[in-house]
């Protein structure tokens, strides 16, 4: 367990306890905005510093918005946000391009405030809500606490202004609805980053899709890159979701209820449902703010197509400035193309398979497309990744496999675990209206996931998504 | 009324949760180490008291630590190898490496790899808390039952400071290092280790070494320690006698000695990080200050030097040539897996000269296993 976790068990509890007695919302505010810093100067003063000039200054942006909507000013707005966002993470990793010198060492030694990726988004987002001449009249206190609240600040989900805004402003009570919620999405959180980390570290040491990815891949046959790659997306759908329900539950036990992130995404029969199920608060900023924008500029079919690669290989470089992360982007833009046109020429020549036999095929071609471009997503070098992929399209290479069996073993049996434990969930729905768990058990299974999230999870490391 | 039921089915519930957490942990043990599910589950089944003192219990498992038959950390013997056995404590033994990464390990494999076959076997007869007196003990013993060659001594030398405080005292209680005895509790919760463990982590360095100042100077003042700025001469005087004797010993039963100096995390002059872990040593060893152990360091190195120079015995400089730092340490002189590697490979760098003479009579069909070295090595 890191410092940071740490203290965040020892100040959530103390923040809880001191929150519902205060009978303002102004002193609520205050109490979470000071929470929210003390939490977030753990991970470095100096990022704090920087979050809060960047919260006054968008804030500032925002009240010159509001006054006169004018393309100029949102511009302003726009380019002082991506310039803050690539001097801490596109610069460093731009700065090998540069000549040997004293300077381009000091670009590559910028360390990544934690988060900034996703509250530069918030940031952006309020400004492209005022422009849209959506009513949002935050306080300077409200502002600042929706840029640091503190389940949101690091990875997610990215919320926007109009969904919290209203939630500040209320007057919650501690609800024993809230606390069940809460503590039952923090538990399937802990055991999701548990499966996630098992998946990356193996039954055996060096034996995990990490180890195996970090390693040599060079004599993988198709068989073992279909396992990394399917064992992957399952490692970080498990990392980030999990991460997503902790802070999820941990935002409910205070009465707040943030943005979801992820809805089964890997029961996607198409590309274009996966991207409204994954990583839903990114994916669908991408959408309102990029995507839709850049659309409305021309009619063209063409021009829809390239808009989409164009949005997505922005959504690749989200994560990081780096040559893969755009070529996953550009695989995920062209997934989407193909897939608007093949629906095209189904409607053009009435193509029509029964459901029966479409539904299954599309989720196979749909699940295998996705897995396959986490190659991109996790690969050391763009090397590594088309020697793999050359790997998984060599059919003469689909007879052996050079990974240990416990991997394959081990990757079948969370996916399939998984995909059993939601067809499961459906069964319980459908004919006993839910399951209820009595208090004690309850008691019982959360004491479970917090020894599977405590002593078995690794260091801060832990979440993948930190990284970005 | 209704408040009351739902006040008692939370502690109920906390009770559950609790009680849980302590299943869970031993059921962890159980999967983990094959450890048993009742009962305590400590590093003392490792040990079986003798005569001598404690002894490594045969076929003893603990976490990741197992013993062979013979009651030694690794393989079982085999057959027609040259053996080397490692003497020392629990730097030796291995605490914090992967398993099956502690030096002698890594020697064994490093050595083997240079003869192109299995030639070697490092026998590592160290154990935490082992001191030279004991080792010379137990020479008789380990001779026989494991016919060694060469003996690669890497001694503790903490045990001097408290030998000191024993003389002083003359109490019972004291006359032992603290972690050696262990009171045995009626109830011993697995759970409590892990949550000391995950805090131990967790706290920042500078919390966790103010609590170990505020603790050292507790026992200081609880067990009346008079504090030392270092260790004195006369100690250092055994330190030298005990050396001596077990080369004798092991010379005695035909035992090739090889001495090594004592390695530690300290750069030299102190870096910053080294304040640490040298907080760390001062809480073991409260009647002895910082500066104090610097000295002891070098003192007794220079003690083992010495002997190596007076008895004719080879030297391997593991002081001088082990680089330092956490990357290599894991505390004071613990090792990493990293830094077991790198003393594996200044310990195969120094053998190998010694032992090429002895490939070349194994090659020229004299028997390795149990043989004595007539190599002429103590005229070096």
């Amino acid at each position: 367990m890191s410092s940071q976790a740490l203290l965040y068990i020892i100040v959530l509890p103390v923040a809880w306890l001191l929150l519902w007695p205060l009978k303002s919302t102004r002193s609520r505010q205050a109490l979470l905005l000071v929470t929210s810093y003390a939490l977030y100067a753990s991970w470095g003063l100096k990022f704090l510093g920087l979050l809060i000039c960047s919260s006054v200054l968008n804030y500032g942006l925002g009240i010159s918005l509001r006054r006169k909507q004018s393309v100029a000013r949102l511009w302003l707005g726009i380019v002082l946000n991506v310039a803050l966002l690539g001097t801490f993470k596109y610069l460093p990793a731009m700065a090998h391009l540069l000549p040997h010198s004293s300077l381009s060492t000091s670009f590559a030694n910028i360390a990544l405030p934690a988060g900034i990726s996703f509250w530069t988004f918030q940031a952006l987002s309020y400004l492209f809500d005022l422009y849209r001449e959506e009513e949002l009249d935050p306080s300077l206190l409200e502002f600042l606490l929706y840029m640091a609240f503190w389940p949101t600040v690091l990875s997610g989900p990215i919320c926007r202004l109009s969904s919290l805004l209203p939630q500040f402003r209320e007057i919650l009570k501690p609800a024993a609805e809230n606390i069940r919620h809460g503590f039952d999405r923090i538990c399937i959180g802990l055991f999701m980053t548990a499966l996630g980390q098992l998946l990356g570290g193996g039954l055996h040491a060096g034996q995990g899709i990490d180890g195996i990815f970090d390693g040599s891949t060079r004599g993988l046959t198709g068989p073992d890159v279909w396992c990394l790659a399917i064992g992957y997306g399952f490692e970080l759908f498990f990392n980030f979701a999990g991460y997503t329900h902790i802070v999820i539950g941990a935002a409910y036990l205070f009465g707040f209820r943030l943005d979801e992130n992820f809805d089964r995404p890997y029961l996607s029969t198409t590309p274009s449902e996966f991207w409204t199920r994954w990583h839903m608060s990114l994916s669908f900023w991408i959408r309102d703010y990029l995507f839709l924008p850049l659309v409305m500029l021309r009619r063209e079919a063409w021009w829809r197509s390239l808009a989409l690669v164009v949005s997505m290989v922005v959504f690749g470089l989200w994560h990081k400035g780096a040559l893969l992360f755009a070529l996953w982007g550009l695989y995920q833009g062209i997934l989407l193309v193909l897939h608007r046109q093949w629906r095209q020429l189904q409607r053009r020549y009435e193509w029509q398979l029964p459901q029966a036999i479409m539904g299954p095929l599309s989720w196979i071609v749909t699940f295998g497309a996705i897995c396959l471009g986490w190659v991109f997503f996790r690969a050391r070098s763009v090397t590594q990744a088309f020697t793999m992929l050359r790997a998984a399209a060599d059919l003469n290479k689909y007879a052996s496999r050079t990974l240990p069996a416990n991997l394959f073993l081990l990757v079948a049996a969370l996916v399939l675990g998984y995909f059993g434990t939601i067809g499961s969930q459906r069964l319980l729905r459908k004919y006993s209206g839910g399951l209820t768990v009595p208090l004690e058990v309850r008691f019982a299974l959360y004491s479970v996931a917090v020894y599977v999230g405590v002593f078995h999870m690794a260091q801060t490391q832990a979440f993948i998504y930190f990284q970005f | 009324m209704k408040r009351l039921a739902i006040l008692c089915r939370l502690c109920l519930g906390l009770v559950i949760f609790v009680l849980v957490l302590e299943v869970c942990a031993r059921i962890d043990d159980v999967v983990s180490y094959d450890a048993p599910f009742w009962g305590s589950y400590n590093d003392e089944i490792l040990l079986r008291q003798d005569s001598i003192g404690k002894w490594g219990r045969p076929g003893a498992r603990y976490a990741k630590w197992q013993l062979n038959s013979l009651g030694y950390r690794g393989p079982e013997l085999r057959p027609g190898s040259i053996r080397i056995v490692t003497v020392g404590a629990s730097e030796t033994f291995g605490l914090y490496e992967a398993p099956g990464q502690e030096y002698p390990r890594q020697l064994e494999r490093g050595l083997n790899s240079w003869s192109g076959k299995d030639t070697f076997q490092i026998v590592n007869v160290a154990f935490a808390g082992e001191t030279l007196p004991t080792s010379i003990l137990r020479v008789p013993e380990i001779v026989e039952e494991i016919h060694p060659s060469y003996a690669l001594i890497y001694p503790d030398l903490s045990s001097y400071i408290w030998m000191s405080v024993k003389t002083e005292t003359h109490t019972a209680s004291e006359s032992s290092a603290p972690n050696a005895s262990r009171t045995r509790a009626t109830f011993d919760s697995r759970l409590a280790g892990r949550v000391g463990n995950v805090l131990k982590q967790a706290l920042p360095s500078a919390v966790q070494n103010a609590l170990r100042r505020v603790s050292m100077r507790r026992e200081i003042a609880s067990r009346h320690y008079v504090v030392l700025e270092r260790l004195p001469e006369d100690r250092v005087g055994r330190f030298r006698q005990d050396l001596r004797t077990l080369i004798a010993a092991l010379r005695a039963h035909g035992v090739e000695p090889v001495l090594v100096t004592h390695a530690t995390v300290f750069s030299k002059p102190l870096a910053k990080s080294d304040h640490v872990p040298l907080t760390t040593w001062r809480k073991i060893y409260p009647m002895l200050k910082e500066e104090g152990f610097l000295d002891m360091e070098q003192r007794m190195n220079d003690v083992i030097r010495q002997t190596a120079a007076d008895e004719h015995v080879p030297l391997i400089d593991a002081d001088r040539q082990m680089p330092h730092g956490p990357k290599y340490f894991a505390d004071m002189v613990h090792f990493t897996t990293v830094g077991a590697g790198i003393m594996a490979s200044i310990l195969a760098d120094g053998l190998e000269p010694l032992l090429n003479s002895q490939l070349q009579k194994t090659a020229d069909g004299q028997p390795a296993d149990g043989e004595r070295p007539t190599t002429g090595l103590s005229q070096q």
